[in-house]
């Protein structure tokens, strides 16, 4: 490739003829390029920590057992259904417990395949880019999880909130990447390296590992994390020999610029700033010249500052010990009103609430309420909290109450319909599904409420599952062969029916078989196969029966289904 | 004093005024609708349905109009606006088996407005079924409760005019002989050959006994 390598050469050799001189302005420090318009960049010196997490798909699985709640609501539904019994198989008569690895599967092209893989499941021999059932075969009790880009946001934002406590100002700046400005900190935390000391310490702690960089403007710390170099540049005049051996491996730039770069043999940062910035420019967009001359310094780079979700918390001290509930709903309200207020100022409304009842001798009683939509509206809490406070016991007088706001998040406002005709149009609906479901979940609880999905499986049992009533979870059905009638009616268990020589007995008296039998044979793939022989059966009654005989072990007539 | 003096008096009850204009849901079986006075299962009103034992057919008997509830935007018809109404849910109060869906799904039943609570006690169940009536987004509710006095079927009664439900309790044979402010009451018996529905109160209708209909 003697012509591609040379190209950058020739470009230079021509750089010092007086014509182009104004072109092929160099980046060289020497010569400052075009000053920035008139944006003076800020004489205060800022100093920029970057904490890249290369491994966030795997350990924001690890983290589960903290963030399980928050997923359970936002991945209900989600897994498709062939996947799930991938799942299913290997989960199938083993308890979580016994588990050993851990990888992370994306799908690509319709095919799971591992994306990474923790320390256990690399020493069994799997690795990156192996399809999921390759990887199952490698090391059968492997624990495959789905990447889930939620959960990374999650832990993430988790993180961020953590790093406040380091810098008034943290920022996330991309998918796994935290930047802190710390110029402000140093001093509070005895200098760089104990900063830095402190920092790589709890995320260690919290099972991250983390590439961290230090450099005056953020954009250079990312680069120089990503690339894995532990460098710390204080001095701006050291960032550009640092940044010139990089290589652009480490740039998220577009593959494709990366390629026909690296074809021109420009492989690091360094050779990139040789070249004449109006060919650059054009040929790979302003924005790549904006990014070089951000990470250098000579141009502001303005960043987001990260704020944690704030939290509402009022308490309301009772003036005399209180029992009487009627006495205590209004202090509630009241709770409920400045938190409403609270809410508005910021457009935010929130799902979860807790109340604490607070008494002079036992420990205080807690009431949770759950909404299906973030919510910030005083009179439907307040219809949720009346609902609840019936069921509950409070020991003994109350002596304060506490009211506190579960994670709040931006209010999703709906448009009213503009209804001339009132009368007809607010009769109808008094409240959503979604207000009646959390209605009756706040009274009977939580599983008790449940909407109905198939599933596309031939066994029985498994065809169909209960999910949550506010998720549109995906139907997937399987035909079914036509005239075969299911019963409407399914029992918990099959109930296994006596036998007279041969001939099933349901309540005492023989059951006339009408149809059948109707084998299903399947689920050899897990310790749940089946081998049956289902029939619609009649009984003295008149009453319609799905019964089946197992072929597998002992031939025994069980009772599955009513023809309701 | 004429009779049609007479008549107007808001004291005099009539019974053929009580079938109004609004027809009844089609129950999918012509013979039963023949005998109903609105042509069809009383919408927005109590119906009991006495059954000795889970599975003679009761289930059956619904379906089509379930599937109809559950697919269709009925409600409109009775939306004086014209305005838009999705079709309702359907809310299984306390069944005393799983509803399968596969067999659901087959009968033409939308699978993704089924609403099945399981309450704890009988207390429960009548104040879920009351919420679900009265809430406006249900089509119709369907329950097994324990018992059922007369003061809940009133209020249950009450709730389904108000939310413009439809409420099916199934009770025990025994029910007969209690009072309901139900709009129709029905038995079902199994005979040898078939089910025989048997019309014990029909508001606006007279009893009657159909033989086989399942």
């Amino acid at each position: 490739m003697p012509r591609a390598w040379k190209s950058p050469v020739t470009l230079r050799d021509t750089a010092p003829t007086p014509a182009a001189e104004q072109q092929v302005l160099p980046f060289a420090e020497s010569v400052p390029p075009v000053k920035p318009l008139s944006v003076a960049p800020t004489q205060v010196k800022r100093l920029w920590f970057c904490i890249c997490l290369p491994n966030l798909p795997l350990e924001a699985c690890r983290e589960t057992a903290s963030y399980e709640r928050v997923l359970r609501a936002t991945s209900v539904g989600r897994e498709t259904a062939s996947y799930e019994r991938v799942l299913r198989a290997t989960s199938v008569g083993r308890e979580t417990a016994s588990y050993r690895g851990l990888a992370i599967v994306e799908e690509q092209h319709g095919i799971h395949r591992v994306l990474q893989a923790d320390a256990a499941a690399t020493a069994a021999g799997i690795m990156p880019g192996q399809s999921a059932n390759a990887a199952l075969a490698l090391l059968p009790a492997l624990r495959l999880e789905e990447r889930s880009p939620v959960r990374e946001q999650q832990v993430l934002e988790a993180l961020a909130t953590w790093l406040e406590r380091f810098s008034s100002f943290v920022s996330i700046a991309g998918k796994n990447v935290l930047l802190l400005e710390i110029a402000g900190s140093l001093r509070l935390f005895g200098g760089l390296p104990s900063l830095r000391r402190q920092v790589s310490q709890g995320l260690a702690a919290q099972g991250f590992s983390a590439a961290m960089a230090i450099a005056p403007t953020p954009l250079a710390a990312t680069w120089l994390a990503r690339a894995g170099r532990r460098s710390c540049i204080r001095a701006e005049e050291n960032l550009g020999p640092a940044l010139r051996k990089l290589p652009l491996a480490c740039l998220d730039w577009p593959a494709g610029q990366r390629e026909s770069l690296a074809g021109m043999g420009i492989t690091n940062i360094g050779d990139c700033l040789r070249l004449p910035r109006e060919g650059f420019a054009r040929r790979f967009g302003s924005q790549r010249l904006l990014e070089l001359d951000r990470a250098l310094g000579h141009l502001p780079d303005p960043r987001d500052s990260w704020r944690a979700p704030e939290r509402f918390c009022a308490d309301y001290e009772m003036l005399e010990e209180q029992s009487d509930r009627e006495l205590l709903l209004p202090v509630c309200r009241e709770l409920l009103l400045a938190h409403e207020q609270f809410l508005l100022a910021r457009q935010l409304g929130t799902q979860r609430l807790c109340f604490s009842f607070f008494h002079l001798k036992s420990t205080a009683t807690e009431l949770r309420l759950g909404s299906a939509f973030a919510d910030r509206s005083t009179d439907r809490w307040f219809d949720l909290l009346k609902i609840r406070f019936e069921s509950v016991r409070l020991q003994e007088a109350v002596i304060a109450v506490r009211l506190q706001s579960g994670l709040s998040q931006p209010l999703q406002a709906e448009t009213a319909r503009l209804c001339f005709d009132t009368k007809a149009g607010n009769e109808r609906r008094r409240y959503s599904i979604a207000q009646l479901a959390e209605r009756l979940v706040a009274r009977i609880g939580g599983g008790a409420v449940n909407a109905l999905t198939m599933v596309a499986e031939h066994r029985p049992e498994y065809a169909w599952k209960v999910q949550n009533p506010l998720s549109d979870g995906s139907n997937s059905t399987l035909n079914t062969r036509d005239g075969i009638k299911r019963p409407l009616w399914m029992l918990p268990e099959p109930a296994l029916l006596p036998a007279d020589s041969g001939y099933p007995l349901h309540k005492g008296c023989r059951l006339t078989l009408l149809e059948g039998p109707e084998r299903l044979e399947t689920g050899w793939w897990d310790e749940q196969g089946i081998s049956r022989d289902y029939y619609t059966a009649i009984n003295g009654a008149g009453i319609r029966l799905w019964v089946f005989r197992n072929r597998q072990r002992t031939p025994n007539w069980y009772l599955h289904g009513i023809f309701g | 004093m004429s009779l049609e003096k007479l008549l107007e008096n808001p004291r005099v009850w009539r019974g053929s005024r009580q079938v109004d204009a609004r027809s009844g849901l089609a129950s999918g079986y012509p013979e039963l609708d023949r005998c109903l006075p609105g042509g069809g299962w009383p919408l927005e009103a109590l119906t009991e349905i006495l059954i000795g034992q889970y599975g003679i057919g009761e289930l059956r008997l619904l379906m089509p109009a379930l599937a109809r509830l559950s697919t269709e935007e009925t409600q409109a018809q009775y939306d004086h606006s014209g305005a838009h109404t999705e079709p309702g849910w359907i809310a299984w109060i306390a069944p005393p088996f799983q509803p399968y869906a596969p067999a659901l799904q087959q009968c033409g039943i939308d699978l993704s407005r089924m609403l099945i609570v399981r309450p704890k006690d009988d207390s429960e169940l009548l104040w879920s079924a009351e919420q679900a009536l009265s809430s406006g987004t249900c089509a119709a509710v369907l329950l097994w409760p324990d018992t059922l006095d007369d003061k809940a079927s009133r209020r249950l009664q009450l709730a389904a005019e108000k939310g413009h439900s439809w409420a099916i309790a199934f009770r025990p044979l025994n029910a007969r002989q209690q009072p309901s402010a139900a709009a129709l009451r029905l038995e079902l018996q199994s005979t040898g050959q078939g089910t025989r529905v048997h019309v014990l109160k029909s508001r606006g209708g007279r009893p009657t006994v159909l033989d086989s209909l399942l």
